[in-house]
């Protein structure tokens, strides 16, 4: 089976040799160390050790890593060396990476740097933002040519506000000149929110004024930090915008000038994470004053290795157990590499129960025969293929990106193969650039000819899958000693529906096929009551249990969507190529016939990549997985030396 | 009586079937898309490292659209409007035409819509937890079963009338 056999393991040593053994199972990287923390309330533990740990050295070493992390994203910002778009991790040998974890003191002050660096940058945004506010404010003043400091003479006021657009300022002016004949009022501008008013008027006469202008919105406006006219202010802040510009310029090169520090600030990073996850899992371990204690869990196969490596070099005792039955293991994954991308769609459901089946095997040919079958068409099988392999040999992948460009390789190969077979090459393309004069005859048949011909084939891939799902399914009972449950729930199920098989395919078998449908349904009414109470009960519930007939029929039918997804991709790849020769076939048309079947395949291959991904998960998910899977396994996580940045060539030295 | 004739033209009646086909199930998916879209502008404010990710979510109910026009494709083919030479249908067939393109017409339309609206809620779901994202695609995608299912129908309706 494709999920490793795991064990427990208990390792007990010296506080000494703890430095050193934890640095040697990170490098191994196969155990998974458990928390022990329950362990510290138990009684008979809690008077002989203590949770070990340092929380505090581990969020020292956190808010370590992320300064330089964010110091490496701001230089990042400033890197203009070509990035691919799948950035895969620097590889360096352990002599340069200790000549910089030794004299880390000089990246740190580049660190250092580009914080204050930061710290400058934000300064001057933030200023500059205020600055710009201003502007903004200042602006619908800006034809005001008193100082603004001058807001009275000897016996007026000068006011400045604001009313809603929506005021009719005119009627404003005459209704306050009819009230208060003595006063000035002008409106300054208007935009679409508000109009913009100076109002002067004898200050005995305040309250009457504001009682006019506060009916219609008046709000008071004031600038308290500035002084001058409107326009003398504006021109200042815009002369210090410029100046923080250049300002900022500066200290953007300033950080530019420093970007050939970021491999060693990557590098300084990753040892930090390195650092911080040591730390990290010593809070799951526990301790006494010369003795610490793990526990955890690792592959079955590596056990001894571990052990005989970690005894040799220490003293120390590990204990080596297989886990109890109803023990919860955590769950891996192995399966080999044709296998191993398939199991992307299994991780994205949900990683099978530890106690389950992987059924990454069983999906795999399914899922490779779907896809392909759900785009059929050589070209396109070609340039996925072609593609994806050009990524898998340039760039060094790891985990999931990994397995889905892989899985995706294997798709291409799938629909090149799915293609031959039904004569899609791009379409139609020869048919239409020699119009008509040569085709490329399909292998088998060609399914826009006989769509019912693929609909039927459709039908019983589907049925096989449900079969081996259902099988699955059997195989688990039979495992845990259920053989009455096989034998009832999938063993008359089986009768029954290949009883229907048979009478659909009629002759001599449709006999056979009607007897065995009502001999199954027989069955199947006297057993599937089984756990019911009473005789009534028991005979209802197996009549009901014949309902699901009804989901067996719309299993199959749902297979269906590997004709019609299939149909799609080869009748828009013609349209493509008849849109492209509408033009004809003279220079002119030659080129828009070029440029329409590029960017139509193209767009084909991405729309129908995606479908036939979505579709071939689909199918497996809801129709294979809900015969018989049992999901939610815990992954297997082992103490290892995660980085983000580098590959240490020479594990040795971290 | 003239414009009686016209109507029930047979070359008519399967225009505007094809009409039907592409006008509704794009109308469907240009909603849906819409949907997912607003969330994901959402999304991406937040977080723009997960713009791949919304836009995988953003193209599912993409498909209608495509199979609307897939359908309006065939019919225009079958009838010889495009790829000629046009074929003259009867009225009885130019009504079978139209209903073939009905149910990817209807069915598109309205499961472009919610499929738009199950996507939407993934854009939340990937905010939350991206690691969950095959879930929501798949959520999505059962509700896409039934455009599938509808196209196979108009398909196999349009190839198997006699014209």
């Amino acid at each position: 089976m494709a999920i490793v056999r795991m064990n427990k393991i208990s390792l007990l040593g010296l506080e000494a040799d703890k430095e050193q053994i934890m640095e040697a199972l990170m490098k191994m990287g196969v155990v998974e160390i458990v928390n022990m923390e329950h362990r510290v309330s138990e009684d008979e533990w809690s008077q002989l050790v203590s949770k070990d740990g340092n929380e505090a050295a581990v969020s020292h070493l956190e808010s370590d890593v992320a300064k330089v992390k964010s110091a490496i994203e701001s230089l990042s910002r400033y890197d203009t060396r070509k990035k691919g778009l799948f950035a895969s991790k620097r590889t360096i040998d352990s002599h340069q990476y200790n000549e910089i974890i030794c004299n880390q003191d000089r990246v740190w002050e580049v660190v250092e740097q580009i914080s204050r660096y930061d710290e400058q940058l934000s300064m001057l945004r933030a200023e500059e933002n205020r600055l710009s506010n201003l502007i903004a404010t200042l602006e619908p003043w800006k034809s005001l040519t008193v100082p603004v400091e001058v807001n009275s003479t000897q016996n007026t006021i000068i006011s400045l506000g604001v009313v809603p657009a929506i005021v009719d300022t005119e009627k404003l002016k005459q209704d306050l000149y009819e009230q208060i004949a003595e006063s000035y009022l002008d409106v300054v501008s208007t935009d679409k929110d508000q109009s913009y008013l100076l109002v002067i008027y004898y200050n005995k006469y305040e309250e009457d004024v504001m009682k006019v202008l506060k009916t219609n919105g008046f709000v008071k406006v004031s600038f308290k930090d500035i002084q001058g006219t409107i326009v003398d202010n504006i021109r200042a802040a815009a002369d210090k915008i410029k100046d923080i510009e250049t300002e900022r310029e500066e200290v953007e090169k300033n950080i530019a000038a420093l970007v050939n520090e970021k491999d060693k600030l990557e590098v300084l990073h990753d040892h930090l994470l390195v650092q911080k996850d040591r730390q990290k899992v010593l809070s799951n371990m526990v301790k006494t004053d010369k003795v610490f204690m793990l526990e955890g869990w690792l592959p079955k196969d590596k056990s001894e290795q571990v052990k005989k490596r970690i005894t040799q070099q220490w003293d120390c005792v590990v204990d080596i157990q297989e886990p109890d039955k109803e023990e919860e293991v955590p769950v891996l994954l192995e399966n080999n590499s044709f296998v191993q991308p398939f199991e992307a769609i299994t991780e994205l459901y949900s990683l099978p129960h530890s106690k389950g089946i992987d059924a990454t095997l069983f999906m795999a040919p399914f899922y490779f025969v779907f896809f392909g079958l759900m785009i059929s068409d050589a070209g396109y099988g070609l340039l996925i293929a072609l593609a994806t392999g050009i990524i898998l040999s340039k760039f060094k992948l790891e985990g999931m990106a990994y397995k889905l460009i892989k899985l995706l390789f294997f798709g291409g190969i799938s629909t090149f193969l799915w293609g031959v077979m039904f004569g899609g090459w791009f379409g139609d393309i020869v048919d239409v650039i020699t119009s008509g004069k040569y085709t490329i005859p399909p292998l088998w048949f060609n399914p826009l000819n006989d769509p019912m011909k693929l609909l039927t084939w459709s039908f019983i891939f589907g049925g096989v899958q449900l079969y081996v799902g259902m099988a699955l399914q059997a195989y688990k009972f039979i495992r845990d000693g259920r053989y009455l449950d096989a034998l009832f729930d999938i063993g008359f199920w089986y009768v029954l529906l290949t009883g229907f098989v048979f009478m659909i395919l009629g002759g001599a078998l449709g006999t056979v096929g009607k007897n065995m449908v009502i001999i199954g349904a027989i069955l199947l009414v006297l057993t599937q009551g089984r756990n019911q109470q009473g005789i009534i009960k028991k005979f209802l519930m197996g009549l009901l249990s014949l309902y699901n007939i009804t989901g067996f029929l719309s299993d199959v039918l749902s297979y269906s969507r590997l004709l019609a997804l299939g149909l799609a991709t080869g009748v828009i790849a013609s349209v493509v190529n008849t849109m492209g020769s509408l033009f004809g076939f003279h220079i002119v048309g030659i080129i828009i016939f070029i440029i329409v079947a590029i960017v139509g395949h193209v767009f084909n291959i991405l729309i129908n990549a995606l479908g036939a991904y979505v579709h071939a998960s689909r199918l497996q998910y809801v129709e294979f997985f809900g015969k018989f899977y049992e999901g939610g396994g815990r992954a297997f996580q082992p103490f290892k030396i995660n980085t983000k940045y580098i590959n240490l060539e020479d594990r040795e030295a971290i | 009586m003239d414009w009686v004739t016209m109507i029930f033209n047979g070359n008519a009646l399967a225009a505007i079937g094809a009409a039907l086909a592409v006008g509704l199930a794009g109308a469907g998916s240009a909603k849906g898309v819409g949907i997912v879209g607003e969330a994901a502008q959402g999304l991406v404010t937040e977080d723009p490292d997960k713009f791949g990710q919304a836009l995988l979510l953003q193209a599912l109910p993409g498909t209608q659209g495509i199979y609307g026009l897939l359908t309006a494709f065939v019919i225009l083919n079958q009838v010889g409007i495009v790829g000629g030479p046009m074929k003259d249908l009867t009225t009885i067939q130019g009504f079978l035409v139209l209903a073939s393109s009905l149910p990817i017409a209807i069915v598109g339309y309205f499961s472009g819509i919610a499929q738009g609206r199950a996507a939407a809620a993934g854009i939340g779901l990937i905010a939350m937890r991206p690691e969950e994202m095959g879930k929501g695609i798949t959520f999505a995608a059962m509700v896409e079963t039934y455009a599938v299912l509808a196209l196979l129908a108009s398909i196999l309706m349009i190839f198997g009338i006699n014209l």
